[in-house]
């Protein structure tokens, strides 16, 4: 039978790929899904804020004494296009190997007489859509940013609806390409543990500490309005040659600009017909040697037997159980460890810039309080991945409570492997910024002491409040998201800006009013971090034992 | 069979158990009243959704019940709860086990847990090996497992500290023949060593030939318990599969 595009089971594909996303948007999840539109609003206000004054003083700096605006702008667009290609190709590579490679469905598909072609194109319709509401965002953010301050036809906005469209097609393409080497170093990884963890930590540690360097130059840029003479004509002549090669941004911006249309019209259609015929070649060897490898099942990881180890007290071996089920699971070490590792760099990097920002605009020096707020922020982030406590067990958590150990043995275990890891962060970033010099040792102590106590605090409210309402995957899917992340995500940033702001609001009061009574900030924070911690604990066992024994839940 | 519940010691005792899974449900499980031996084997048997893995799992302390008392070795399952799991292993249906472990890692985790003393661990798992015969895939992520490896580790994780009671929710599905026969003859010698099993299936086969007892249940009520040894050896015509039809057919009442 020939393998013909099946329109009507190609539409029922995309309901159901349509069904299984929206899943996120209801009841429990709602509240995530509108936590997430939120953020992602902020950052595109903020973008367009700073990208839009950007571009006003740029389109402003003349080269060779010549003021020539739209040189300016097909710069600008040049490289900014190039930056979102660039963002959007790595997004629609993760989507590619999530959809096709990572996609529980192709198991069920490969035993069903299903069109290849029919699945493979509602994959890609699908894919498509995704990318093209990133496109809508990401396109109108810049544009609009840009009509602000440069002067623009309306073939602009014509044109900009054309690409809009045009773009998901070239990092859909651009993406396949970089699919399976990227799927195939992923697996690779993945059968490493250690190594895997060493990667991805440095990868985004240096992603996160290059991000935090781009930002503190942008700040002393704009701040220090010395922007102006940092482009001089060097800097420019390089920009301008540079530019010369950013294809097709280049040809992009021609296009956007309707600057030699036909030119850059045919230049981008190349680049498309060629793209997109790359991608239909590369995208169904793709999905078919996923079908095939889903069929005679995942590889087997070959290691040494070895011995049953010598008997060791339960707590421990439940502790050791937490340990390896984070460890073992890549999305779980990334989402913990790794962000545990890099959460000193973050409260650093965000001290530096935070500390001198403060000091321009209020003229006074508040390191303690704002290190305070920062530990409290990122520490709240970090131990997020503690709302998934109980709901990450799945059915082993009805297991364990079949066995001969107690409730405080299997919630204990919990918490003490979340206290290590957060004690351990702690610690870091407090002698980060001993060393950096921000604090004296003594300062860096009550850090490190009220980091700590506020962690406690916030993995015994995540723990409980996952285990009131815990969701377990029904089978050995992993959990990521649940609405209890959203809500404890929402309860860190509470307390860290009522916190923090208390601590610093009574500082910078008492400084304006030429006190320098610095004892109040201890006081604060301590009494603050007593109270949370006696009432988190307080939550945690409240009817912990009847309600473990009682506990029916999990929607399993 | 009298005389053997006069010297056999009690294991297990299930006394008007019900079960709801919300207030306006219907019971799950209802009145539900039997009791096993020492050096018995008791089969719970009954259609899809008779409440057959929700008895087991009342008896496992996974889940709560409204009404009844379960004791395994005379301890309460809730007031007692860490002294009868101590005494008990079991599989569950799903074969749920910590996937991110290896399978060797997996029967440490469990040794530890109901305090298997190290000097017994090495020869116990070899023991066990020997019945399951995973090999060299006990050093694997059971992440890799098949289906039925999962079975396998599942039970050998259960037999880990040999329990007076072995409880397992339907333990032939997905096990390759060799593999049953061999569970099957295990689970003979396991109880004439004066432990205790009871498992679930609605296989009738399976059923007829390991246990001793039957226990039948419908729609969560006990139908009735059965000494199916005992009636063959005064009937040697007998037929459970015909007698377990004829009673489904006669709509047999509450217990007998």
């Amino acid at each position: 039978m020939k393998d013909k595009i099946d329109l009507s089971l190609t539409k029922s594909l995309l309901r159901k790929q349509w069904i299984e996303s929206s899943y996120h948007y209801k009841s429990g999840h709602f509240i995530g899904f509108l936590f997430r539109l939120l953020i992602a609003a902020a950052f595109v206000t903020v973008f367009v804020v700073f990208f839009g004054k950007f571009a006003k003083i740029y389109t402003a700096i003349k080269t060779n004494n010549i003021l020539s605006i739209e040189e300016r702008v097909i710069e600008l667009i040049t490289i900014v296009y190039t930056a979102l290609i660039i963002g959007m190709t790595i997004g629609a590579m993760n989507q590619i190997n999530r959809d096709i490679f990572g996609a529980d469905d192709i198991k069920l598909f490969a035993a069903m007489p299903v069109s290849l072609k029919s699945l493979y194109l509602s994959k890609l319709i699908s894919i498509y859509l995704s990318q093209l509401l990133y496109a809508v965002i990401a396109v109108l953010a810049i544009n609009l940013s840009l009509t602000a301050y440069a002067p623009l036809g309306k073939i602009f906005y014509i044109t900009t609806a054309a690409i809009v469209l045009l773009l998901p097609l070239i990092t859909i393409a651009l993406g396949s390409v970089l699919a399976l080497p990227f799927h195939l170093i992923k697996r690779g990884l993945n059968r490493h543990f250690v190594l895997n963890f060493i990667v991805v930590t440095a990868i985004t540690g240096i992603l996160f500490y290059a991000y935090m360097l781009i930002l503190s130059a942008v700040k002393e840029l704009l701040i220090g309005e010395s922007l102006k003479y940092f482009f001089n004509e060097q800097i420019m002549t390089g920009i301008a040659t540079v530019c010369e090669y950013l294809y097709p941004a280049k040809w992009i911006a021609f296009f956007l600009l309707g600057k030699n249309v036909i030119t850059s019209g045919i230049g981008i259609l190349s680049v498309l017909i060629v793209c997109l015929v790359i991608s239909m070649i590369i995208i169904r060897s793709i999905l078919t040697s996923s079908l095939q490898s889903r069929i005679s099942g995942t590889n087997r990881f070959i290691k040494r037997k070895g011995d049953i180890a010598m008997k060791s007290d339960s707590f421990w071996s439940l502790v050791k159980k937490e340990f390896l089920l984070i460890f073992r699971t890549p999305s779980y070490m990334f989402s913990y460890f790794s962000v545990a590792v890099i959460m000193p760099i973050m409260v650093y990097t965000s001290m530096s810039i935070g500390s001198s920002l403060v000091l321009r605009l209020i003229g006074l020096k508040c390191n303690l309080e704002l290190a305070l707020f920062l530990t409290l922020l990122f520490s709240s982030l970090t131990n997020v991945f503690c709302a998934t406590n109980i709901s990450r067990d799945g059915a082993m958590f009805y297991s364990v409570k079949a066995l001969p150990v107690s409730y405080k043995k299997v919630f204990l275990s919990k918490i003490f492997l979340c206290m290590v890891v957060t004690v351990l962060s702690q610690l870091a970033s407090a002698a980060a910024l001993y060393l950096t010099g921000y604090l004296t040792w003594r300062l860096a102590f009550l850090i490190f002491v009220i980091g700590c106590i506020f962690s406690f605090v916030y993995i015994c409210i995540a723990t409980r409040y996952d285990f009131n309402h815990a969701q377990f995957s029904s089978d050995d899917g992993e959990i990521n998201e649940s609405g209890a992340v959203i809500v404890i995500v929402v309860m860190g940033l509470l307390v860290s800006f009522v916190v923090g702001g208390a601590v610093f609001g009574s500082r910078i009061l008492l400084l304006l009013n030429s006190v320098d009574y610095s004892f109040l900030s201890y006081i604060i924070a301590g009494v603050a971090a007593v109270v949370f911690a006696v009432l988190a604990y307080m939550y945690f066992i409240y009817k912990l034992k009847k309600r473990y024994y009682e506990f029916e839940g999990g929607q399993l | 069979m009298e005389q053997l519940k006069v010297e056999s010691k009690e294991v297990l005792k299930v006394e008007n158990l019900s079960k709801k899974y919300s207030k306006k449900a219907d019971y799950a499980v209802h009145n539900m009243s039997f009791s096993c031996f020492e050096g018995e084997i008791v089969g719970l048997l009954g259609h899809n959704g008779a409440g057959k893995s929700t008895t087991l799992k009342c008896i496992e302390g996974m889940i709560p019940f409204e009404q009844g008392v379960i004791s395994i070795c005379g301890h309460d399952i809730k007031s007692a709860p860490l002294a009868a799991k101590a005494e008990m292993g079991f599989v569950t249906d799903n074969h749920a086990v910590f996937v991110k472990m290896t399978g060797i890692e997996y029967l440490t985790f469990m040794a530890d847990v109901y305090k298997v003393p190290s000097k017994v661990r090495k020869e116990r798992v070899e023991m066990l090996e020997g019945v399951f015969k995973l090999g060299d895939a006990v050093g694997n992520l059971i992440s890799s497992y098949s289906h039925g490896m999962r079975q396998k580790i599942c039970m050998m994780g259960s037999l880990i500290h040999m329990p007076k009671l072995w409880i397992l929710d339907e333990p032939m599905t997905g096990l390759d023949p060799r593999t049953m026969r061999a569970v099957q003859d295990f689970m003979h010698g396991y109880v004439e060593s004066g432990n205790c099993i009871i498992f679930s299936s609605h296989a009738l086969g399976v059923v007829s030939k390991l246990c001793d007892r039957v226990v039948l249940i419908r729609k969560g009520k006990q139908i009735f318990s059965l000494d199916v040894k005992e009636m063959m050896r005064n009937n040697p015509n007998f037929d459970f599969e015909e007698y377990f039809l004829l009673s489904e057919n006669e709509g047999m009442g509450e217990y007998r």
